[in-house]
């Protein structure tokens, strides 16, 4: 019965396709100017002698960073007058690489990362810390349906076995490095957790997301991340509560590469340094910066606080 | 009147309709692990996620930032597939048998080459990508390159398949006649390479868009950083604008390739019917001509300078302590690395034939299936798999659910268009004698596709288990998981040997896939 | 459903079909008693594929009414395929699976009537090896062939494999288009006389053919030309000048 086989139409919607097609690989072309912002990790090094490159951590929310290191650029590119640029990068992990193979001059880096930074580019100087960083806290956070009570002492932990548990990003210092040395003096190993293994949500701000959704029944973050999403409202109390505070720890700090000075004229290191220390609540637009950095001031950084950090990282594992 | 033969167990057989659904029966035990890996703690999130579909967030700021994401995306996509084909045919010609057959006498450096090109073959992407990090540091190249060397090494194998496919009589003729070596070749294989090529090569183009994207996830530029950014800090809208964005450009491609092929005559890619070379030759060639400056353009507007390729970076200082990397628990590693790949597998491969037989009979579902497969196809498996989190414990199934989900897009695209190519006309007698739709599709079309699908899909596992690395970030998942940790620790010792695993891993697979295929090819 | 005995297997009434240029089928009404043999001939673009492909339900005339059994084709999907389980269809190239065996292929006929675990365990067990070993022998095919893939076997022993797969489905009707027209004239011979042995008790049989020398097995000739009927008579009735002018271009 040949009528009633009907074929397909092999032409239909050729043209339309072609044209699709057509647009479709001109696009990136006809956008140049907008993809060198949107590719800024990949921007090239056509700029790199005269531009200063910072970075950071992708700790929290990207809008958020990019909001705080945009005004840290622009403060910096008015008090050392020289060109500014803030590189985001979207883990820690890229941050120390491209560190490393200088792609970034000047990166806002955890404890950890900036330990693992310095191993692998010996002569980067350490610029910086806020005054909160010297004895910094992680607090382990729950969602109330796990009923979990506060907890009176490290052993306390313990009870996390079993439960959803969610660090941070896996190179964090507050949110994965700390918390699981705590862990482990409580007893608590990785596979301990329900599921055989914790979750890295990644961000601070994503775990209080995740266990305050139910997602995780409990996580470790940054104690000033997790105070500022109180104050923004962003974390309910009615359902995600701290359960403990970990003992203080030094955290971030700014690294710089060891050759700016050669960069960017005799000196100029130090300049960066006093840049940071003298940021005052005074000023409005350096007001701003220390709000978003949750801190009063930048003090400068002793090197040798951060071998407590890199034990436990050896510890641990994350440093080789 | 004859002897009826008896029925006994010796004639259990399965008939080839039914083997497309085989591996969905993995779908049983799945369904009991799962409750007991459902936690549901996250459905809140779930719900928020479904409903940004509806409502992605039309800012102009979010917008112009995925735009441009995708601008990234596509043109790496673009610059990472063209090199990749020029390389590949290069790579092609130089380990095809036929040629140093014909060029010299001896087969045997056809051999060594296609040794040579297994080993960057055997490296996922991804992980290119993260090692090139380390050498080149942040430059738009590195994800170029991520793409071109595993891409090279799989068409230079593609095409140097094709060639020596193909008869060798013309040859044989022209070569007598005293033609050169080199012309000889040309004139008698180029032409009947075509086809062939023109439509691997479109296909490469499509798997390279997805490979960006999965790049971009990983922080080597483009709209995968912003996908993977606005998942974690569960900003769904803003998720929805490029995924959405991610969608039309796929489907445009995939419209755009599949008009090619038609207009060009090239065969279905898993068809086993090959159409002799179209008009289309000309028209080829202009697309080719008109493809390189838009390459130039594409290269100069990411930054991809060649130069910086002289530019190594040694790799970060490292200590070797290879007992303790011999101490890691490897059997295990191992173990749950092929059995996330084989759950997997059999989940997309199954599901697949499972879900359009169940479909059948109603149009709007098929349309749905369709969508959600062409979803599928655009998320990259890590996203899935950090959704899935929000209702699944980590481990080895949610990781298998999350790759599944992924494949399941590409296999069922390829099984609605083998469908589509199959013919209708013992379905179509099966339902005028009063068959229902799925069983007239079962009997009627599924006999004759049953092979050259599983064919398929027994290389689509060997994908998967160079794919299990991508999500290692659900935990618990294997050599995937380490992975990422070693990446994170800068323990090199350990990514060497992980790497050398998964190599050996994937050549061995490759191996039985390769068995399997032409097992089934050949029955 | 029920079916009284004395119901037409099938009754169209002014069936209208709109083609491209001209008509395909034109107020074309036709009934088929019980065990009623009728062939149907015209020259090639008469109407009669078309014919046949609204008496299988395939095609849906744009007006006039089809009945089998008396009854109109049922809105409710179930209902519809229970009606289109009693029309066999022989198929001029056959259809038959070429992946499956002879007796898969026979159990197929039997899947309007089966349910999903019948249908699965064909694939993987053969099923109701002795219904299928008895339709074999009456279109003259040996039982051992049962086993055996469709594509072991030869020209002849496909068209009745079809035709024993029409038996096996045990329709009321049974349509077929032109089946004779590319086989040897022993084998149309003793194909179609198989055929006319099936249209007994209550099994009507209507066929298109083109070639007059077998009309005589028939119980009754309609023609069409141009999408009409324009000839209904027994064989015996029918002239040679008659069949002359049906077939006479329209020069």
């Amino acid at each position: 019965m040949t009528p009633l086989n009907f074929r397909r139409r092999p032409r239909a919607g050729f043209r339309l396709a072609l044209l699709a097609g057509l647009a479709l690989a001109l696009a990136p072309a006809a956008l140049p100017p907008q993809l060198q912002r949107a590719a800024p990790l990949l921007a090239g090094a056509q700029a790199r002698q005269k531009q200063l490159r910072i970075s950071a951590i992708p700790d929290q929310n990207p809008e958020k960073l990019n909001r705080l290191y945009g005004l840290v650029a622009s403060e910096l590119s008015r008090q050392l007058k020289v060109p500014v640029k803030y590189v985001p990068v979207t883990n820690y992990t890229a941050a120390v690489s491209a560190f490393r193979t200088g792609d970034l001059d000047l990166v806002w880096f955890g404890g950890l990362t900036g330990v693992q930074a310095r191993l692998q580019k010996p002569g980067a100087r350490v610029i910086a810390q806020r005054d909160i960083d010297a004895s910094f806290h992680s607090v382990f956070i729950a969602n109330t349906s796990a009923r979990l009570k506060p907890l009176r002492n490290v052993k306390g932990l313990a009870e996390l076995k079993g439960k959803r548990f969610t660090f941070g990003s896996e190179s964090s210092t507050s949110g994965r490095l700390m918390p699981q040395h705590y862990l482990n003096q409580a007893g608590v190993k990785l596979r301990d957790f329900a599921g055989g293994a914790p979750g890295f949500s990644g961000s601070h701000d994503a775990t209080i997301a995740l266990v305050q959704s139910g997602a995780y029944q409990a996580g470790a973050v940054n104690e000033q991340v997790w105070k500022s999403n109180l104050r923004s409202g962003k974390a309910d109390r009615r359902r995600v509560a701290v359960i403990w505070r970990t003992p203080g720890y030094p955290d971030y700090h700014w690294i710089a590469q060891p050759n700016l000075d050669q960069r960017f004229g005799k000196g100029f290191t130090s300049k960066l340094q006093k840049a940071f220390v003298g940021l005052r609540r005074s000023n409005p637009q350096q007001a701003r910066i220390l709000e978003l950095f949750g801190a009063q001031k930048f003090i400068p950084a002793p090197v040798s606080q951060y071998a407590a950090i890199e034990k436990v990282g050896r510890q641990i594992g994350k440093i080789r | 009147m004859t002897a009826i033969p008896a029925r006994s167990w010796r004639q259990l057989r399965l008939a080839p309709p039914l083997l497309p659904l085989l591996p969905a029966l993995v779908w049983l035990p799945v369904l009991l692990m799962l409750p007991a890996v459902f936690h549901g703690g996250g459905w809140d999130l779930i719900g928020q996620f479904a409903r940004a579909a509806f409502s992605p967030s039309l800012d102009p700021q979010v917008l112009g930032s995925a735009l441009s994401g995708l601008g990234v995306t596509v043109g790496i996509a673009l610059l990472g597939w063209a090199l990749s084909l020029a390389l590949g045919l290069l790579g092609g010609v130089l380990s095809s048998r036929t040629v140093w057959r014909t060029a010299t006498g001896s087969a045997l450096p056809a051999a060594w080459m296609r040794r040579l090109l297994a080993v960057p073959r055997a490296v996922h992407e991804l992980l290119w990508g993260l090692l090139l990090l380390q050498l080149l540091g942040l430059q738009p190249v590195v994800a170029v390159l991520a793409i071109t060397i595993p891409y090279a090494a799989l068409v230079a194998r593609v095409v140097s398949d094709l060639l020596d496919a193909l008869p060798t009589k013309g040859l044989e003729a022209l070569r007598l006649a005293g033609a050169p070596a080199g012309p000889a070749l040309l004139t008698a294989l180029g032409p009947a390479l075509q086809p062939g090529v023109l439509s691997y090569g479109g296909y490469r183009l499509e798997c390279s868009l997805r490979s960006a994207t999965l790049l971009g996830v990983f922080g080597l530029g483009g709209l995968g950083t912003d996908l993977r950014l606005t998942l974690q800090s569960l900003q769904f809208h803003e998720l929805w604008s490029g995924l959405w964005l991610l969608l039309l450009v796929m489907l445009a491609l995939e419209a755009l390739l599949r008009g090619l092929r038609r207009r060009w005559a090239m065969p279905a890619r898993f068809g086993l019917t090959h159409r002799s070379v179209g008009r289309g030759g000309r028209e080829v060639a202009l697309g080719l001509l008109l493809l390189l400056p838009v390459l130039v353009v594409v290269a100069m507007a990411l930054g991809v300078n060649p130069l910086q390729l002289g530019q190594l970076q040694p790799l970060p200082p490292w200590s070797a302590d290879w007992p303790a990397v011999a101490a890691l628990p490897w059997p295990s590693l191992i173990g749950s690395t092929l059995g996330l790949t084989l759950l997997a597998a059999a989940l997309a491969v199954g599901s697949a034939p499972l879900l359009l037989l169940m479909m059948a009979p109603w149009p709007w579902g098929r349309v749905l299936m369709q969508a959600i497969w062409a979803l599928g196809r655009l998320w990259p498996p890590p996203l899935t798999a950090l959704l899935l989190l929000f209702v699944l414990q980590p481990g080895v199934l949610t990781a298998a659910l999350a790759l599944a989900f992924h494949n399941l897009g590409i296999l069922g695209r390829l099984l609605l268009e083998a469908e589509e190519s199959a013919s209708v006309l013992a379905e179509e007698a099966l339902g005028a004698a009063g068959t229902g739709p799925r069983l007239a599709l079962l009997y009627g079309r599924f006999s004759v596709l049953a092979r050259s699908y599983l064919a398929y899909g027994a290389y689509r596992a060997d994908v998967i288990l160079r794919e299990t690395v991508v999500v290692g970030l659900v935990g618990a998942a294997g050599l995937g998981s380490l992975l990422l940790e070693a990446l994170s620790s800068f323990a090199i010792d350990q990514l060497i040997a992980l790497v050398a695993v998964y190599v050996v891993l994937t050549l061995v697979g490759e191996d039985l896939s390769d068995r399997l295929r032409r097992r089934l090819l050949a029955a | 459903m029920t079916s009284s005995p004395d119901r037409p297997p099938l009754e169209l009434r002014a069936i209208q079909v709109p083609g491209r240029m001209a008509p395909r089928l034109m107020e074309v009404s036709l009934q088929l008693r019980p065990g009623e043999r009728v062939a149907l001939v015209g020259p090639s673009g008469a109407g009669k594929s078309t014919l046949l492909a609204v008496a299988n339900g395939l095609l849906s005339p744009e007006a006039g009414e089809v009945l089998w059994n008396g009854v109109a084709p049922a809105r409710s999907r179930r209902r519809r395929r229970r009606q289109q389980a009693l029309i066999g269809t022989l198929w001029q190239d056959l259809r038959l699976i070429e992946e499956l065996t002879v007796q898969q292929n026979l159990n197929a006929a039997r899947l309007a009537r089966w349910g999903w675990p019948r249908a699965l365990l064909n694939l993987v067990l053969p099923l109701d090896t002795a219904a299928n070993a008895a339709v074999l022998e009456r279109v003259d095919l040996s039982a051992l062939l049962l086993g055996q893939p469709v594509t072991a076997l030869s020209g002849g022993q496909r068209q009745r494999l079809a035709l024993a797969r029409l038996l096996r489905q045990d329709p009321l009707l049974l349509l077929a288009d032109e089946p004779l027209a590319h086989l040897d004239p022993r084998l149309a011979r003793e194909l179609l006389g198989l055929l006319l042995e099936q249209a007994r008790g209550r099994r009507a049989l209507l066929l298109s053919l083109h070639r007059p020398d077998l009309l005589d097995g028939f119980d009754r000739v309609v023609a069409l030309r141009q999408g009409r009927v324009v000839l209904d008579a027994s064989p015996s009735e029918l002239t040679g000048s008659q069949l002359a002018a049906l077939y006479r271009s329209e020069a």
